[in-house]
C-alpha cells in the first residue's frame, strides 16, 4: 500500500501520511466516533450522575450477571470446545466433515435464531421442556436459559483458536512421548496441552468477550427479568428504549471499556505466561 | 487468532502475569460477589413477577410495588421483592404464552388476554371477573408534535397532509399502537355522515400511514425514536407525553422536545390485569391476589394518577393537572369491542387495504 514513494519526499516518512490519514479519515467516523458518543453522553451529567447511574441495583446486577455468564461460558467452552478441537484433529471417523462443520455452524446463525430454536426446544411449550416442565426442569427465563445460549453462540471460538494448532502440531512428538511410556491423558497433558496455551488464552478471552456482549439470543431466552436474568447488553436496550439513555450509557461505557481491556490483554499479554493465568 | 499465542517476543515473566491473575480475579470476585454464600439473605423474600406492557414501567417500579410492599410489611411482617419485565403488549403476550414465569401481567389491551385465554395460558374470561371487568386504568390517545406545533396539526386527519413525517408503534407487537389504530379511524368515523362511517374512518387511516416514517416495537420505544428527532408527530398515550415531560423537569436544563395535542375525539385505551394461576404455587396465590386486588384501591389508583394515568374512578382523575380535556372520548365498546375491531379495523381495513395499498 505505501509503495507509492514519491520521489521529492524522504522514502520512510512521506509515504505514510497519506494512507494513513486516509484510513483514519475512515476510521474515525466510522468506528471511534460512536464509541466517543457512548463516553461523552455516559459523563454528559458529570461523574457524579454516572456513578449513581452505574451502582443503580439493577446495574449493578445486570454486569455482574453478565460478568458471571461469560467466565461461566469461557470456562465450560474451554473445556468442551479444546475437546472437540482434539477429537476432530486427531481422530479419523465417518462423518467427521459433517459434524466439523455443524460444530462451526453457530457462528453462521444469526443469534436471534439460535434464540429461538432453544426455546423450542426447552420452553415450556418446547420439545423437550414440555416433557421435563414436571420434573421441575425449566431451563428458560432463567440463568441457566441465559448460560445454555451463550454456550451455544461462543462454541466455535475456542475450536477455531486451537484446531489449527492441532493440527499443525507435529505428530512425531505425540509419538515420541508413546514410545517412551507416556498414556494418552499424559501425552495430553505434557506434550499438546502446552503447545496450545496461546490457542487456548485466545480462545478463552475470545469467548467471554462475546459472551459479554451477546444479545440476540439473549434477549429471546432470558425473558429480560430484571434482577434475575437481565444481562448488561438487556439493560442497555432496556433502559435505552425507555428514554433513560444516560442509565443505558453508563453500563455501555462500562462495557465497552470492559471489552477494550480483553482485547489489549489479547494483543499485549497473549505470551504463554499470559495463558498460565487463564488456569481455570 | 490461534498465531498470537506462539509468538514468544512478547513472553513475559512473573510480575506481569502476577497482575494479569489479580486482575481477573478480582473481576471474577465481583462478579460472583452477590451470589457467595456467606451474604445469603437473612429472610428470603417473597418474590412476585410482573410483566408489563412499555409505559408501565416508572409508575409500577417506582411507585405501586413498592406501594404495596409496604402494605404487606406492615400488614405481614414478610418482604415482597418483584421481577420486572416490560415491552410491548404484544411481545409480552408471546412470551407468557412461550411461558415465562410471571404471575400478574398488566396488558395494553383485551385483546392480548383474549389470545392468552385462546393458548390456553388463563381460563378464558377469568379477567372479567376482577374490579371494573379487569381495567386497571385508562389514558387517552393524543398526538405529540414539535415544540410551537409548526405543521400545524390538531387532528389525525391531519398527518395525511401533504409532508408530515409520522412515529408510530408497530400494532404486530404493541398495544398501543391498536389503539392507535382505532382511535385514528374511530375519531373520524364517529363524526362521518351516517352510512359513510367506514369510509371516513379508513381515509383518515390511509393518510396517517402513507406518512409513517418510523416504527418502534413499544409505545415507549416509539416515544424514544420522537425524542430523538424522527418524524414531526407521534400518536401515543397521554400518560406517555405528560409523565416524560413531568420526567424531564430533574434536567433543568433540556427544554421540552414536545407539546401534546388532543383531538376533538379519541379512544380511551383501557388496560387489562391478567393472574396467572398456573405460575403460582398454592402458598403464592393469596399474595397474587392481595397485590391484584392492591391495583384497584384508592392508594394505587391515586398513585397511577399521579404517574399520568386516568383511573377507572373519574372522580380521582382531577388530581392531576396535565390532564387535558377531550370533546368527545370514546371506548373500545363503542365499536363493538376488541374482537370486532380487530376484526374489521385492525386485519380488515389496515392490514387488508391499507397496507397492500400504500406498499408497506
Amino acid at each position: 500500500m505505501t509503495q507509492k514513494t514519491k520521489p521529492r519526499k524522504a522514502p520512510g516518512e512521506g509515504s505514510a501520511v497519506l494512507p494513513v490519514s486516509l484510513l483514519l479519515a475512515v476510521l474515525v467516523p466510522l468506528l471511534l466516533m460512536p464509541l466517543a458518543a457512548v463516553f461523552v453522553f455516559a459523563f454528559r451529567g458529570g461523574f457524579k450522575d454516572f456513578l449513581s447511574a452505574l451502582t443503580a441495583e439493577d446495574a449493578q446486577f445486570a454486569l455482574r450477571f453478565s460478568l458471571l455468564i461469560a467466565f461461566l461460558t469461557a470456562a465450560v467452552n474451554a473445556v468442551l470446545g479444546t475437546f472437540a478441537a482434539y477429537v476432530l484433529a486427531k481422530y479419523r471417523f465417518p462423518g467427521k466433515k459433517p459434524l466439523t462443520i455443524a460444530v462451526n455452524l453457530p457462528v453462521a446463525i444469526p443469534t436471534v435464531v439460535v434464540g429461538t430454536s432453544l426455546l423450542l426446544l426447552w420452553g415450556p411449550i418446547g420439545l423437550l421442556g414440555k416433557a421435563l416442565a414436571p420434573l421441575g426442569f425449566s431451563p428458560m427465563f432463567a440463568p441457566a436459559g441465559v448460560l445454555l445460549a451463550h454456550l451455544f453462540v461462543t462454541f466455535p471460538y475456542m475450536l477455531g483458536a486451537v484446531k489449527p494448532l492441532l493440527d499443525e502440531l507435529e505428530v512425531t512428538y505425540e509419538e515420541a512421548a508413546y514410545t517412551l511410556g507416556a498414556g494418552k491423558w499424559q501425552t495430553f497433558r505434557y506434550v499438546i496441552l502446552p503447545a496450545l496455551r496461546g490457542g487456548l488464552f485466545s480462545g478463552t478471552l475470545l469467548t467471554f468477550a462475546h459472551s459479554l456482549g451477546e444479545f440476540g439470543a439473549t434477549v429471546m431466552v432470558s425473558g429480560n427479568l430484571r434482577l434475575r436474568t437481565q444481562t448488561a447488553p438487556l439493560f442497555i436496550f432496556a433502559q435505552f428504549e425507555a428514554g433513560n439513555v444516560e442509565k443505558a450509557n453508563a453500563v455501555a461505557a462500562v462495557l465497552a471499556a470492559l471489552s477494550f481491556a480483553i482485547f489489549f490483554f489479547l494483543l499485549r499479554w497473549s505470551g504463554p505466561a499470559g495463558g498460565r493465568t487463564q488456569g481455570h | 487468532m490461534g498465531r498470537l499465542g506462539s509468538s514468544s517476543a512478547t513472553r513475559s515473566g512473573w510480575p506481569r502475569s502476577l497482575l494479569a491473575l489479580l486482575v481477573w480475579g478480582a473481576l471474577l470476585l465481583y462478579a460472583v460477589w452477590p451470589w457467595l454464600p456467606g451474604r445469603g439473605r437473612q429472610a428470603r423474600p417473597r418474590t412476585i413477577i410482573v410483566y408489563g406492557f412499555s409505559i408501565l414501567g416508572d409508575a409500577l417500579d417506582r411507585s405501586v410495588l413498592p406501594a404495596f410492599a409496604r402494605h404487606w410489611r406492615a400488614e405481614t411482617g414478610e418482604r415482597v421483592e418483584f421481577v420486572t419485565s416490560f415491552a410491548g403488549s404484544g411481545t409480552i403476550t408471546n412470551q407468557l404464552i412461550m411461558g415465562v414465569p410471571a404471575h400478574l401481567a398488566l396488558l395494553s389491551l383485551e385483546l392480548d388476554a383474549q389470545r392468552l385465554a385462546a393458548a390456553g395460558v388463563i381460563p378464558a374470561g377469568s379477567w372479567k371477573s376482577l374490579p371494573f371487568g379487569g381495567v386497571v386504568n385508562r389514558t387517552p390517545f393524543i398526538l405529540l408534535v414539535r415544540p410551537g406545533n409548526p405543521k400545524g396539526i390538531h387532528d389525525f386527519a391531519d398527518l395525511g397532509r401533504p409532508g408530515v413525517q409520522v412515529v408510530h408503534p408497530d400494532p404486530l407487537t404493541s398495544g398501543g399502537a391498536n389503539w392507535a389504530l382505532l382511535a385514528e379511524y374511530g375519531g373520524t368515523a364517529r363524526h362521518a355522515a351516517p352510512g359513510h362511517e367506514r369510509e371516513a374512518g379508513t381515509a383518515v387511516l390511509r393518510g396517517v400511514w402513507k406518512h409513517v416514517v418510523a416504527q418502534a416495537a413499544s409505545a415507549r420505544a416509539a416515544r424514544t425514536q420522537f425524542e430523538n428527532g424522527f418524524g414531526d408527530a407521534l400518536v401515543t398515550y397521554e400518560q406517555d407525553a405528560v409523565h416524560g415531560n413531568g420526567d424531564k423537569e430533574k434536567k433543568k436544563k433540556s427544554a421540552p422536545k414536545w407539546e401534546i395535542v388532543y383531538p376533538p375525539s379519541t379512544v380511551l385505551s383501557e388496560h387489562t390485569l391478567v393472574i396467572l394461576d398456573k405460575n403460582a404455587t398454592a402458598e403464592e396465590r393469596p399474595i397474587v391476589r392481595a397485590l391484584a386486588a392492591f391495583l384497584w384501591s384508592d392508594e394505587a389508583q391515586k398513585l397511577f394518577v399521579a404517574n399520568g394515568f386516568r383511573s377507572v374512578r373519574d372522580e380521582l382523575n382531577g388530581a392531576n393537572p396535565a390532564f387535558g380535556k377531550i370533546a368527545d372520548p370514546f371506548l373500545v365498546a363503542d365499536f363493538g369491542g376488541w374482537k370486532k375491531v380487530k376484526k374489521d379495523i385492525v386485519d380488515g381495513i389496515w392490514k387488508g387495504e391499507i397496507l397492500p395499498a400504500i406498499g408497506k
